[in-house]
């Protein structure tokens, strides 16, 4: 079970991310960018391909525009390849951004991007924490979850999705993850419960077959206990909820 | 064809939201526009806007659909277009063409971009006047306001226009200086700069009589005169900002100067009587090193950005983030930055000040204005550099009106071998290339060094301005520290920051000898620069490198396959000269010697102040409970949570401490991150400063700061063997003899307090001149200093993850305060916002302190403590407020006064060195093994009520928690 973890122009959750997989039971790299384009061959050696959070190119031009534009020049192909295979992708926070300005989510109708993420409603970069609920078991990156426990941290994750799409995403179930309040009832688009306005709370999107999932909060800053607000008045684990996403990852291949 | 690109958002955007709310105003839109040096024809228009938008969510303008989907919108009939100036770095113009060259590859190669924001609006001309004074800032940007009928004809007709750098075509001749002149026109290259052929002046030297009259000493005796670099580099050597001359110079009787002797001092003091490893690198480099684990090392650097803020606050303070990280990337063979530190000094937001530089003229930045600007330039810098930024502070005066102070840090950290040597030492050697790294060189920040050293006065350069570009640094940042570090391909590493290349390359080359650089070889940002602009420019986002020969093609090969420039511009040499060519002529030639130690040294004198007595504010007789309320709302405690989220702080998923504590977030003393996963130990971080404190008495402030940087750690759990602390001066009229005497009096208690409490200083910075000299609205001259104020940055190592102490008492849990408390308002945020009463100034007794600090330690690990807060600004009354929010539990206050002191005396004194800590009923008996019974009051319980309930012999207040959070949380005016 091999990783590769993309770095390069300013994503910078490379370290954490890869972290997360070794500890789950994968092998994995981090490359460049600018490595994969001058050898997309070496996609054949992974099973998984992670773009972690981070701000590419500054989120100039829109968050994750610029490194979707890269990759759609120079990658797109091989990448709907992997995509369609039983192999898995993922993209957090701005990850979850370059899917979606590549369409490789939801990807109903294919090749251009169909969703938006937008500014945050409150016009602020909002790092906090949030819980969502799992609203598509098909996903094998969301098997038997119910509730995640997570940190957001980002300016651009507004879901914006015609109408009509909307509809088909939640005919196709592919809506990922929401967010909820602290009744565990959805936020419907309270703030802080829904930090960013996204329309029907979503807070994850994946594509039909459910192996891409394009989410904002970060698992891997959930990861071990230690990392969740006032861990030390909460019952002793070794692991927080982000651990439960990349298990998953490992049992899809196991 | 056209020459611009316009897109707006389809919804309603964040900041129109915002924007309209704050101008009350629902027809406001904002357009992101891209003006291009040539003329597009469709298919590439068309191609081009495809890449820089979003299908979905925007819509791109053509001169087809301007009108109509702009007057879906609204009848508009303003316009503001907002571009930066020539040579201000605009970083979504280098994304966009970035993009562009990426996809179109050679099919589109030379031409020029500016990004351009433009607001439309429907109102009246005042309206667009006033969005246009907030959302733009004339130092950096011009403002073009004009009717949208033109807007829609500049559309037609292609006239959109974009700034581009046009600088004269100027041949260089070398250029000689005569110093010998009279002292007056001496005086004058010193303070306006060096005369150009036109008459003009270069702008400030900040080169006094003395120092110019070395320079000439120098030149007679080496029988030559000097060239325009020497002077220019010699002034960028010499200024204050570099060499400190005022901490080094002969003061009163202490001829070591209280750098060497109370600075310094300490540490040797300190190292000398601990025996241990744990300083591992201190003062001589860019960061101060101290040792995590038995591997790794970790460093901390603490700079002020305080002049380039007050005249462009985001520029000012992105830069001083970004340029704090790059002195961790300097640190050693180059650490890696894991945590940003800040603290910033402002003015009310809420307050208009209504200052000016010039008579009637040169306004000031609002107050509000400088207060976004500094924290959003901070967040865009720490944010888009992927380092969290969980530690900060933010304090309110009216005296910082005229200059801000924005303190930014960094915290690294590197294994303390690579390849099997050590990684804190290194050497330029003769021989090694110099190689430039990262962004290239244009007119931004020429003279920040000599300038930032002066007051702010209306001769103070605009082009000392620089705006930072994150992620040309990480790109940067990861080459060195994943790709060239452990592979040691260098042999020493450095930060271009004050200075530029004359202060980078000068420096590094002590540890050779000397250096020849060829200016002609640096990358510029655009042509037309002069040799010395080259030389002192600070252009951000570079570092030097001293890299073997036969390195020097690998490391270039591997920034470049990453994006970055390296650049080969010289080489080190043995002899001790300092050479500087410009296309073979030789433009600088001087010894090393004299470059860094030859300016003169200061003798200073001071003098006991004159005690200015503060206005008597007589107290308003209110209930305990609505004093709490105001004290609570006040701006230096109420809550800074609206600036923790907006930093990202999980980043690096190394956060264990957050900054907003307990489910009902209180905003924490102190932070912690783990930075290693395979090791449990964290680093604490925390800082202090009491400006308010300095006027009465400067030494017991010195020791309240130290007392207070030092207790949030100890509370926070970490080891008292495993503590640091840095010290950052920010001082006013250093040239005033009553000032130095408050200087000296603040370094001595540095001494003895960091000596008492055994923490070294391992890094420091000071900025002498934080005074303002200009006029009010009447056209009155005014001069406004800042309070002194001492930052003490202080960061430790806490063992375990179990030694992490928490806010949040639980039900049932007893109240105690360790350490005794006295009546000490004096300059208390009580005083200032309820009413001053007859009392002391907080006075530090360091032996009682660290009584309570061991035994609270040892307490803690032996899981005696259950959760703890260091009492500091509005005494036990916020301590255990804060408590109560944060935990959401309601105590109960027994009001036991001891040493006939009042009730307000006793919950709001901000008597030092106390920590309120709760622990549980069945702990008591260990914790009395542990404290003697005069070092502590239990002063009430834990009682998970709804209320906390304040109790007398008389009668009992209550007051509800919820009611007090939201005191707290109170959003804070003009902000």
């Amino acid at each position: 079970m091999n990783v590769l973890v993309l770095s390069g122009y300013g994503i910078n959750c490379e370290n954490e991310t890869l972290h997360a997989f070794e500890v789950v039971g994968f092998k994995g790299k981090i490359i460049h960018i600018n490595d994969l384009i001058q050898n997309p061959k070496q996609l054949n050696n992974y099973q998984v391909f992670a773009i972690p959070g981070g701000f590419s190119y500054g989120d100039d031009t829109g968050s994750g525009n610029a490194m979707a534009k890269k990759i759609m020049t120079n990658l797109y192909d091989q990448l709907i390849d992997f995509s369609l295979k039983d192999k898995l992708i993922i993209g957090i926070c701005n990850g979850c951004q370059i899917l979606i300005n590549l369409g490789l989510v939801p990807s109903l109708n294919k090749k251009d991007p169909e969703v938006a993420l937008i500014e945050n409603k409150s016009g602020s970069y909002e790092c906090r924490w949030v819980d969502v609920k799992v609203s598509n078991n098909k996903s094998p990156w969301l098997k038997n979850i119910s509730t995640l426990n997570l940190p957001v941290a980002h300016q651009e994750g507004q879901f914006m999705i015609p109408i009509n799409l909307l509809k088909s995403i939640k005919a196709n179930n592919l809506i990922g993850l929401q967010y909820i309040n602290h009744r565990k009832k959805l936020a419907k688009g309270q703030f802080p419960f829904n930090p960013n306005g996204s329309k029907d709370d979503i807070a994850a999107l994946t594509n039909q077959n459910g192996n891409v999932l394009a989410m904002m909060p970060h698992p891997e800053r959930a990861f071990y206990n230690y990392h969740i607000p006032n861990w030390q008045s909460k019952t002793l684990k070794k692991f927080g909820d982000g651990y439960k996403i990349f298990m998953n990852a490992k049992k899809f291949f196991a | 064809m056209t020459n611009t690109i316009q897109i707006l958002s389809i919804e309603k955007t964040g900041k129109e939201s915002s924007l309209q709310k704050e101008h009350n105003n629902k027809s406001i839109k904002i357009i992101d526009g891209y003006f291009f040096s040539t003329n597009l024809d469709d298919q590439k228009f068309t191609k081009i806007s495809k890449l820089i938008s979003n299908d979905v969510s925007q819509t791109i303008l053509t001169k087809k659909n301007v009108n109509k989907v702009l007057s879906s919108y609204s009848n508009f009939n303003w316009v503001v277009e907002i571009k930066f100036l020539p040579g201000v770095t605009d970083n979504i113009a280098t994304t966009v063409k970035e993009i562009i060259k990426d996809n179109l590859k050679s099919s589109f190669k030379s031409f020029e971009l500016g990004s351009t924001k433009i607001i439309l609006i429907k109102g009246r001309k005042e309206d667009i006047t006033k969005i246009s004074k907030n959302e733009a800032n004339p130092l950096i940007q011009t403002i073009n306001i004009y009717p949208f009928k033109k807007y829609l004809n500049n559309f037609k007709k292609n006239q959109f226009k974009i700034e581009k750098v046009k600088l004269p075509k100027k041949k260089y001749s070398k250029k000689e200086i005569n110093l010998n002149i009279s002292d007056d026109q001496l005086s004058l290259i010193g303070k306006l700069g060096i005369e150009e052929n036109d008459k003009s002046r270069r702008g400030t030297l900040g080169l006094d009589l003395e120092s110019l009259k070395a320079i000439r000493n120098y030149f007679s005796t080496i029988k030559r005169k000097p060239t325009d670099v020497e002077i220019e580099t010699l002034a960028q050597t010499w200024s204050e900002h570099c060499k400190h001359k005022i901490f080094s110079a002969k003061i009163d009787d202490i001829h070591e100067g209280i750098f060497k002797k109370y600075i310094k001092g300490a540490t040797e003091k300190i190292i000398q009587l601990r025996k241990d490893n744990f300083c591992v690198s201190l003062f001589t480099d860019n960061a101060g090193g101290i040792e995590f684990n038995k591997d790794w090392i970790i460093c901390h650097k603490v700079e002020t950005h305080n002049t380039p803020s007050a005249l462009d606050p985001f520029g000012g303070a992105i830069t001083g983030i970004v340029g704090v990280n790059r002195d961790c990337l300097g640190f050693g063979k180059g650490a890696k930055p894991i945590a940003n530190t800040y603290a910033y000094y402002l003015a009310d937001p809420n307050k208009k000040y209504q200052l000016y530089r010039q008579k009637n003229k040169d306004p000031m930045l609002p107050a509000n204005f400088i207060a976004k600007g500094i924290i959003s330039g901070v967040r865009v810098g720490g944010n888009c550099s992927g380092i969290p930024t969980p530690q900060g502070n933010v304090y309110f005066d009216d005296r910082f009106a005229g200059k801000p102070l924005v303190f930014c840090g960094t915290v690294g950290i590197i294994p303390k071998k690579i390849k099997g040597k050590l990684s804190h030492k290194k050497k330029a050697n003769p021989g090694d290339i110099i190689l430039m790294a990262g962004g290239r060189v244009g007119k931004d920040g020429i003279h920040g060094a000599t300038f930032s050293s002066e007051e702010l006065d209306p001769n103070s350069p605009v082009s000392a301005v620089q705006i930072g570009d994150p992620i040309t640094q990480k790109k940067m940042s990861d080459v060195i520290i994943r790709e060239l570090r452990d592979e040691n391909l260098y042999s020493s590493i450095t930060d271009n920051g004050a200075g530029g290349l004359s202060s980078s390359i000068g420096e590094m080359a002590k540890e050779s000898g000397g250096f020849i650089v060829n200016l002609e070889k640096v990358p510029l940002k655009y042509n037309g620069l002069y040799p010395w602009e080259i030389w002192v420019s600070e252009s951000q986002e570079r570092m030097t490198l001293a890299v073997p020969p036969k390195n020097v093609k690998k490391v270039i090969k591997k920034f470049n396959a990453r994006g970055v420039e390296a650049t080969i511009i010289g080489k080190f040499i043995k002899k001790e000269k300092a050479i500087v060519k410009y296309n073979k002529t030789e433009i600088l030639n001087l010894d090393m010697e004299f470059l860094h130690e030859g300016y003169p040294k200061l003798n200073l004198k001071t003098s006991f102040p004159k005690i200015k007595k503060e206005k008597k504010k007589i107290i308003k007789k209110s209930f305990l409970i609505d004093k709490l309320h105001k004290l609570l709302s006040s701006p230096n405690i109420v809550s800074k949570e609206f600036i923790a989220t907006q930093y990202d702080h999980e980043v690096q998923a190394t956060s264990i401490i957050k900054p907003l504590q307990g489910e009902g977030r209180v905003f924490g003393n102190a932070t912690a991150i783990k930075p290693l996963f395979d090791d449990e130990k964290s680093i604490a971080l925390s800082q202090a400063a009491y400006p308010q404190y300095a006027e009465t008495n400067p030494y017991d402030m010195a020791g309240c700061t130290i007392d207070t940087a030092y207790k949030n750690l100890i509370v926070s759990g970490a080891n008292s063997k495993k503590i640091a602390i840095l010290d950052n001066f920010c001082w006013c009229s250093s040239d005033e003899p009553d000032r130095l005497y408050q200087l000296k009096e603040a370094a001595k208690a540095c001494y003895d307090y960091a000596v008492s409490y055994q923490t070294p200083f391992i890094s420091g910075k000071d900025s002498m001149f934080n005074d303002f000299k200009g006029f009010d609205k009447t056209g009155k001259s005014v001069k406004i200093s800042i309070p002194p104020t001492l930052l003490i940055s202080s960061i430790g190592v806490v063992d375990k993850i179990s030694h992490l102490t928490k806010l949040t008492p639980d039900d049932g849990d007893i109240l105690v305060v360790l350490g005794n408390t006295r009546n000490e308002l004096q300059d208390s945020v009580y005083s200032k916002i309820i009413g001053y009463e007859k009392s002391k100034n907080p006075v530090v007794n360091s032996k009682d302190a660290l009584r309570t600090y061991r035994n609270f330690e040892k307490a803690n690990k032996l899981g005696i403590i259950n959760s703890a807060i260091g009492i500091d600004l509005g005494g036990i009354g916020i301590a255990v407020t804060k408590m109560a929010i944060a935990s959401k539990k309601g105590l109960t206050i027994d009001l036991k006064l001891k040493n006939k002191i009042s009730v307000d005396q006793f919950l709001f004194s901000e008597t030092q060195s106390r920590i309120l800590v709760s622990m549980k009923k069945n702990k008591l008996a260990n914790f009395k093994k542990i404290f003697k019974a005069s070092d502590y009051t239990i002063i009430g319980k834990c009682t998970g009520s709804d209320v906390i309930e304040f109790k007398d012999n008389k009668k009992i207040m209550r007051g509800k928690i919820l009611d007090f959070a939201k005191s707290y949380k109170q959003n804070i005016k003009g902000l």
